[in-house]
C-alpha cells in the first residue's frame, strides 16, 4: 500500500464536523490535536507500531526471497546453506516481532488501566487495540506463508532425493540423510518444532491475550531438538528401515514382474515374425507340390504316348525291315 | 549358512525383568556336551536384549556369531519376541517372522496364563524354527521373488530357443525356395519331352 498523506482531508473533515457539532468547549483541545497531527510528536504507541510494521514488511521481503529459492527444482544447484540461513533469519525475525507485539499489547493494557475515562482516551484505546490486532494478523499471515514455503522446500528436497536415487541407485543412502536436514525435514506438518501444530490455525487472534505464535518455545525446542531430533531420527530410522526394506523388497518384486512382462512381449513379437517366415515356407511348398505333380502328369502322358505309339512303331519298324531286306536282296 | 538358533516369546514389562513365555531352539549342530551351555546362553542373551529394547521398537544385536533380532511389541500384553540366528540370516524376514509369531501367540494363548509360564503350550514356535531355517521358502515375499527370478531365467532360455528356431526357419525357407525352382525346371523339361519328340 503506498503511503499517502491525507492529512488535509482529515483536517477538512474534522472542520466540517466541528462546524456541524455542538461541543464548542473542546474546540481548542481538538484544534491543538489537529495541529499536532502534522507535527512529528507521535505517541510512544505509534512509534512502536510503525517500527513493528516496518519489520513485518522486511520479513515479508525475505520470505519472498526464500520462497523463490525453495521453488527451484534443480538437482545440483541447490543452495542449502543460503536457504537454511535465510530460514534461520526469518525465524528469528518472527520471534522478535512476536515479542515486540507482546510488549505493545502490555503497553496498551497498561495505558487502558492507567488512563483516561474520557472519550478521547477510549477512542485512542480502541485505535490502539485495532492496530495491535492488525499487526498480529499480519504476523500470522507471514508465518503461515513461511510454513508453506518450508513445506514446499521439503517436498522439493524429497523429489530431488528420489531423482538422485534414480540416477545413482543408492537406496540405502535414504536412511542416512534425515539427520542433516532435521531443521527443515521434520515430520510432516510440524516444521517449527515439537507438537505445536495448532498454532498456525489461529490466524486471527480473537482476544488480544492469545499470542498468535508461540515461537519462543519453538526457538528453544528447535535448538535442543537438533540434538534430540537426532536420537529421534535414529529410532525412527530403525522403525523406518524395517518398513523401508519391506517396501523396497516389494518394489523389486514389482519391477521384476514388469520385466517379465516385457520379456513376454518380446517373445510374442519374435514368434509373430517367425510365423511370417513359416507362411513363406508354406507357400513355397505348395508351389513345389504343384510343380512336381505337373511334371508327373507330363511324364505319364509321355509314357502313355510312347506306349500307345507302339503300334505305329511296329509299323515303322516293319517298313524299315522291309527296306533292309530290299537292300540286302538288291546287293 | 543361514540358520536359526532359537525363537522365544517373552513377557517384557517395561523396566522390569522379563520372563520367557515360550521358546524353541535348534541346537543340532552343537555337540551333546555343548548343547546345555549354548541353550542357557541363548536364553540369557534373549532376555538381556529384550530388557534393553524399548516398547514398540525393533533392534538387532550382534554377539560373536549370534545375531539377535528383537521386536518389543509392548501394547496391552507387553510381549516381545526374539529370534537368534547366525549372521547371514536376512534381517527383514526375521522381523516379519517375529511379528507373525507375536500375532499368533496373542491369538492362541489367553492372557491370563501369562503369569504362569510353565502352563503355556505354544508348539508353533518349534514348527517355525524348523520351517524358517530356509527363509527363502518360508517368507512369502522372498519366495515370490525367488520364483520370479526362476521364471525370468526360464524365459531367457525360451527366448534363446526361439532365436534358434528362427534360424532354422530361415534355413527351411531357403531350401524350399531352391526346391521350388528345381521342381519348376523339372516340370518344364517334362513338358518339353512331350512336345519336342514326335519323331517316333
Amino acid at each position: 500500500m503506498p503511503v499517502q498523506d491525507r492529512t488535509h482531508e482529515f483536517i477538512a473533515c474534522v472542520d466540517s464536523i466541528i462546524s456541524r457539532s455542538s461541543i464548542p468547549s473542546r474546540r481548542d483541545a481538538k484544534q491543538k490535536l489537529l495541529q499536532n497531527g502534522k507535527s512529528t510528536t507521535k505517541s510512544e504507541f505509534s512509534r512502536m507500531a510503525s517500527g513493528i510494521g516496518k519489520e513485518i514488511s522486511s520479513t515479508n521481503l525475505k520470505l519472498g526471497k526464500l520462497s523463490q529459492l525453495a521453488k527451484r527444482k534443480t538437482l545440483f544447484d541447490d543452495r542449502p546453506v543460503e536457504i537454511s540461513e535465510l530460514t534461520f533469519i526469518i525465524k528469528q525475525d518472527l520471534a522478535s516481532l512476536n515479542k515486540q507485539i507482546a510488549t505493545l499489547q502490555t503497553y496498551v493494557k497498561q495505558k487502558k488501566s492507567q488512563g483516561a475515562k474520557s472519550e478521547d482516551g477510549k477512542q485512542v484505546d480502541e485505535h490502539n487495540k485495532n492496530v495491535v490486532t492488525l499487526l498480529q494478523s499480519k504476523l500470522a499471515d507471514t508465518s503461515v506463508a513461511f510454513q508453506e514455503v518450508l513445506e514446499v522446500r521439503t517436498q522439493n528436497m524429497k523429489e530431488s532425493k528420489d531423482r538422485t536415487e534414480q540416477f545413482m541407485y543408492t537406496a540405502t543412502s535414504a536412511a542416512s540423510q534425515p539427520p542433516s536436514n532435521s531443521v527443515l525435514f521434520n515430520p510432516r506438518g510440524d516444521p517449527m518444532g515439537d507438537g505445536s501444530l495448532s498454532r498456525f490455525d489461529s490466524k486471527r487472534p480473537q482476544n488480544g491475550d492469545m499470542l498468535a505464535l508461540n515461537l519462543e518455545a519453538a526457538e528453544e525446542g528447535s535448538g535442543s531438538q537438533n540434538g534430540g531430533a537426532f536420537m529421534q531420527m535414529q529410532m525412527v530410522e530403525q522403525q523406518d528401515s524395517y518398513i523401508q526394506s519391506r517396501s523396497t523388497a516389494i518394489e523389486s518384486i514389482e519391477s521384476t514382474i514388469a520385466e517379465l512382462g516385457q520379456i513376454f512381449m518380446q517373445l510374442a513379437n519374435m514368434v509373430a515374425e517367425q510365423g511370417e517366415t513359416v507362411q513363406r515356407i508354406d507357400a513355397d511348398s505348395h508351389d513345389i507340390a504343384a510343380n512336381v505333380s505337373g511334371a508327373q502328369r507330363e511324364l505319364l502322358k509321355y509314357y502313355a504316348s510312347i506306349s500307345s505309339n507302339r503300334w505305329l512303331m511296329l509299323k515303322i519298324f516293319g517298313v524299315l525291315i522291309v527296306c533292309f531286306l530290299v537292300f540286302i536282296l538288291v546287293s | 549358512m543361514v540358520k536359526i538358533y532359537s525363537i522365544s516369546v517373552l513377557l517384557a514389562p517395561p523396566s522390569q525383568t522379563s520372563t520367557v513365555l515360550a521358546s524353541a531352539s535348534d541346537l543340532s549342530q552343537f555337540s551333546f556336551y555343548q548343547k546345555g551351555s549354548v541353550g542357557e546362553f541363548l536364553a540369557f542373551f534373549a532376555r538381556t536384549v529384550v530388557e534393553r529394547t524399548p516398547q514398540g521398537q525393533r533392534q538387532s544385536v550382534q554377539e560373536n556369531n549370534y545375531t539377535a533380532h528383537v521386536y518389543n511389541r509392548g501394547g496391552a500384553e507387553q510381549l516381545a519376541a526374539v529370534i537368534i540366528t547366525d549372521q547371514e540370516y536376512p534381517v527383514r524376514p526375521a522381523f516379519s517372522l517375529l511379528t507373525k509369531i507375536l500375532d499368533e501367540f496373542i491369538a492362541k494363548v489367553p492372557q491370563s496364563s501369562f503369569n504362569n509360564p510353565s502352563s503355556i503350550s505354544f508348539p508353533d514356535v518349534q514348527v517355525y524354527v524348523s520351517k524358517y531355517q530356509d527363509p527363502t521358502q518360508a517368507d512369502t515375499i522372498m519366495r515370490v521373488q525367488q520364483e520370479l527370478d526362476e521364471t525370468k531365467i526360464i524365459l531367457h532360455k525360451t527366448i534363446e530357443s526361439v532365436l534358434e528356431r528362427g534360424e532354422k526357419l530361415e534355413n527351411l525357407v531357403e531350401r524350399s525356395n531352391a526346391l521350388s525352382a528345381h521342381s519348376k525346371v523339372f516340370y518344364k523339361t517334362a513338358k518339353k519331352q512331350n512336345d519336342c519328340c514326335v519323331v517316333m
